[in-house]
């Protein structure tokens, strides 16, 4: 029995991926000439759809990265076995990282007069309100465009890096502990660059700039930690997704139910994490009622101000994202088994997207929920490219990376 | 199945020596056997010498009242509460080190886990002495607990956070206690059995519960453990978030903001890694157990306490960078004046903490610093000084000036009482510790053992005939052993 080395991307993925893709750019055709071309509120509505796919997917792509640094900094071993996948998959970053910025950009740019999504952007209302004005040594275009840029290069740089990095043993592997004890010290020089940069942008500056200044007179400390547990747990499933497709078309051999059991109990812990960070911020918000902090839930869940038309949503993911996987993932079997572990990776993700939808449209549009073909289309392209980016990044390269020092350590791994 | 004994040969070995399961006995129990060095008993006095003087000043508080702390109309805690949070923090890395690296098989936390539990309990202990005695009427300390009682109406108020506290501190003291004592009950029954005292074999056999290590026993053991583990892993993290409610529920400024869970909790594992080091430290030298406690647990520690560190030092920055952005002058007061400020009266103490807490621990991106004895117990005092600067200067700063000017004069200082009180819960603690490092295994013999074949010096050549086999060619071997 041989080890099957390389992916060859079955038919019906690539149709699905090319389809999902056409229906995309189907969507956001369609969307810019029904929305994008009306008036501002439609515009809004088109640019902010954009804004909320194009930031959830980058995120959740760059989140894979995020779990080969991670790993690679503890000596972690047990993944050894799929980490081709979580490396495959962050290669993604780039095409979405080119999509976000595009779209970004154009909003900040766009200004007041093509949306209304960032209202920092609006000189004159910066001017008559002390409290813009105050913030706008952050909030001001030259830096958002600035850092952002730099956000998306330098993600890619290291991660790119990382990648190489793992390629560069597949011709030759070790002759003795020491070297390999070096490539592992080289791998955790550039796997900490990484992370420094992640914890200076998603962890911090990132979520500030593009989402919560959204709500610019708005604050909360723990807002990029929140956005960082929603895009984590949402890129641990997509990984699962990924690691259980190869698995049923017979690739990864050296994966099994061990391997999808960690991955499982990671989707299972930081979904209550997301929980923990969800409940520490809305309760903190909520107990100490102070009005400029409590505005923030007031069009989410309250009538008193508002429609209340975001309270179902609002509980709703509360119930996917949280109560769903604790009840369903606690059973050791179900992390085994790879029908419930799709599923429950599909409703991570879901979850995760309808809690950056509230956390962008309850602030644009407060009045209304309008959830609709436009928000599910435009998913439809970033999904396309994450399937098509890292299906094509697997057929590249070995999809085991058989000279690795810890690759023995994950094929006899048990939990 | 040599292979499932098989770990990479990059990684250093846990357990130095050429050891077997006889010798790790030897090596780890012996000191229980034997009488305590001179070093022991300096150690010991000293200790209770310092109990003492913390009894003494809870006598003077408790007969003269509050009245014997300097504390005073703007500053309602100072010290007390400071020292509070300070060793519940410190009491986070046991029972981290046993839950949650244990659902992570981290194979090293076999050397640490024991003694960083058995810390863990007394630091919760101490902790606990802060909120009781700061009560004054402290014969009323009963009225915290819920319960159908004779005083009408007057009922504990659910609302507050100080009373999620008892509840949470309980729970969590009582788990730790459980898991510390359960993972206990196999060494003190190797203990026994090798007893040649009768006193000894009777008293130890008393405290293993009668076990035979059967594979029941054991099975049962492991089954509970990781039960354990699993109810332990969200109370780790719910006892520094309900502390951090006490203050992040209220108005205050510099108190009252969203990041303070999590970041609390980052928080008191870095400052219980930090204690861990400076025992352990010690530990190893007095009892001759660096074979167990090696400079690779050091050096993993250290990386613990960089990570915590950094997490730390981010939150600190979000704080600070939100109470510009956020433009609300009461927050920005609280941390351009009050902190940020070094010639405002308490700004030392933010750059102490700054310093101690976000600087100095960067020093362990090298592996150098990281495996260095004396960085590390230097870092280690270090990041305990800056954790508890943490605290004081979030008590402190944020409420020294309040909203009226008039009692902005009042510059807190601590009386010698209050200072005794806190020195006294080092004596507690150094106390408790000698005494458990006299009388119980300071490392886990039976655990130890479960990985010794992993990762002891002894063992590693045998894994070296893998190294050579190929990936596909060892893949063949593991399946078809199946």
């Amino acid at each position: 029995m041989a080890i099957k080395e390389f992916f060859e991307i079955p038919k019906k993925f690539k149709t699905w991926s090319l389809a999902l893709m056409g229906v995309g750019i189907l969507a956001v055709v369609l969307g810019f000439f029904v929305y994008g071309t009306g008036d501002v509120h439609h515009k809004t509505r088109f640019w902010a759809s954009l804004l909320h796919n194009s930031v959830f997917f980058l995120l959740v792509a760059n989140a894979s990265m995020f779990f080969i640094c991670a790993t690679t900094l503890a000596w972690g071993g047990w993944q050894m076995s799929f980490r081709r996948v979580p490396e495959a998959i962050s290669t993604a970053v780039l095409p979405l990282g080119i999509v976000a910025l595009v779209v970004l950009l154009a909003i900040a740019w766009g200004g007041h007069h093509m949306t209304h999504i960032y209202h920092w952007t609006d000189e004159a209302a910066v001017e008559a309100d002390p409290i813009l004005k105050g913030k706008s040594g952050f909030l001001n275009l030259k830096f958002f465009t600035v850092w952002t840029i730099a956000t998306v290069v330098l993600w890619y740089v290291l991660g790119q890096k990382m990648r190489n990095l793992s390629r560069e043993i597949d011709e030759k592997g070790f002759d003795s502990a020491a070297e390999a004890r070096k490539y592992i010290w080289k791998n955790t020089v550039w796997a900490a660059l990484f992370i420094v940069w992640f914890s200076l942008t998603v962890m911090s500056t990132v979520p500030w700039f593009w989402l919560m200044s959204i709500d610019a007179h708005w604050y909360s400390t723990m807002y990029s930690w929140y956005t960082f547990a929603s895009s984590w747990v949402s890129g641990i499933s997509v990984m699962a997704l990924f690691v259980v497709y190869l698995k049923n078309k017979g690739y990864l051999e050296l994966t099994n139910d061990e391997h999808l059991h960690d991955i499982g109990k990671l989707m299972f812990a930081f979904s209550v994490f997301w929980t923990y960070l969800w409940f520490s911020q809305y309760m903190l918000i909520w107990y100490a009622n102070i009005p400029e902090e409590t505005v923030y839930f007031n069009s989410r869940i309250t009538t008193d101000h508002h429609s209340g038309a975001y309270t179902f949503l609002f509980w709703f993911q509360f119930v996917i994202n949280f109560l769903g996987p604790l009840l369903i993932l606690m059973r050791r079997g179900s992390k085994r088994n790879y029908t419930t572990i799709t599923i429950m990776a599909f409703v991570i993700i879901f979850g995760h997207w309808l809690d950056f939808y509230q956390m962008i449209f309850a602030s644009v549009s407060p009045e209304h929920v309008e959830l609709g073909w436009l928000d599910f289309g435009v998913a439809a392209l970033f999904v396309g490219i994450i399937m098509y980016a890292t299906s094509t990044a697997l057929t590249k390269h070995p999809l085991i990376s058989k000279n690795h020092p810890f690759i023995k350590e994950s094929i006899i791994h048990h939990t | 199945m040599a292979a499932f004994k098989y770990e990479s040969h990059v990684r250093e070995p846990l357990v130095e020596g050429k050891k077997d399961y006889h010798q790790v006995t030897e090596d780890i129990v012996r000191p229980i056997e034997s009488s305590p060095s001179k070093l022991w008993w300096v150690g010991f006095i000293i200790s209770v010498i310092l109990l003492l003087f913390g009894v003494y000043s809870i006598y003077r508080e408790v007969t003269y009242g509050v009245g014997e702390w300097n504390l005073n109309k703007t500053i309602g805690w100072g010290w007390d509460i400071t020292n509070f949070v300070w060793w519940v923090g410190i009491g986070h890395a046991g029972t981290l080190i046993s839950a949650i690296l244990l659902l992570f098989r981290q194979g090293w936390r076999t050397g640490v886990n024991r003694a960083a539990e058995a810390m863990t309990i007394f630091a919760v202990m101490c902790a606990g002495q802060f909120p009781i005695w700061h009560m004054g009427r402290v014969w009323m300390a009963f009225f915290v607990l819920p319960y159908p009682n004779t005083r009408g109406p007057l009922w504990v108020n659910f609302n507050s956070p100080l009373l999620w506290d008892v509840f949470a501190i309980s729970t969590y003291f009582t788990v730790s206690l459980l898991f510390w004592y359960s993972g206990l009950i196999p060494d003190l029954a190797t203990v026994r059995d090798r007893a040649k005292l009768k006193w000894r074999k009777k008293m130890y056999g008393v405290l293993a519960f009668g076990w035979t290590g059967s594979t029941k026993h054991w099975q049962r053991h492991e089954s509970l453990s990781l039960v354990l583990a699993g109810m332990s892993t969200p109370l780790v993290l719910s006892v520094h978030t309900v502390v951090s409610f006490d203050f992040a529920t209220s108005v205050i400024p510099g108190w009252h903001t969203t990041i303070f869970p999590p970041y609390f909790v980052a928080g008191a594992i870095f400052s219980g890694f930090a204690m861990v080091q400076t025992l352990l430290l010690i530990t190893r030298k007095v009892l001759k157990l660096e074979e167990y406690i090696t400079l690779e647990h050091i050096e993993v520690m250290n990386k613990v306490i960089v990570l915590t560190g950094s997490i730390v030092g981010i939150a600190y920055l979000t704080e600070l960078f939100i109470s510009w952005y956020g433009q609300n002058k009461f927050e920005g007061w609280a941390f351009m004046h009050n902190r940020l400020d070094l010639f405002s009266p308490y700004g030392w103490s933010y750059y102490l903490m700054m310093g101690c807490n976000v600087l100095s621990p960067q020093i362990f991106w090298f592996r150098k610093m990281r495996r260095n004895l004396f960085v590390t117990f230097f870092m280690s005092i270090l990041v305990n000084i800056g954790m508890w600067f943490e605290r004081f200067v979030i008590i402190v700063t944020s409420i020294y000036r309040d909203y009226l000017p008039s009692s902005w004069s009042t510059y807190y200082t601590p009386t010698i009482y209050e200072i005794g009180f806190y020195v006294g819960t080092f004596g507690l603690f150094f106390t408790c510790y000698f005494l458990f490092s006299k009388f119980f295994p300071v490392i886990a013999v039976a655990e130890i053992k479960h990985i010794l074949k992993k990762s002891g010096e002894a063992y590693k050549p045998a894994n070296e005939k893998v190294e050579t086999e190929s990936t596909e060619e060892f893949y063949h071997q593991v399946s078809h052993h199946h």
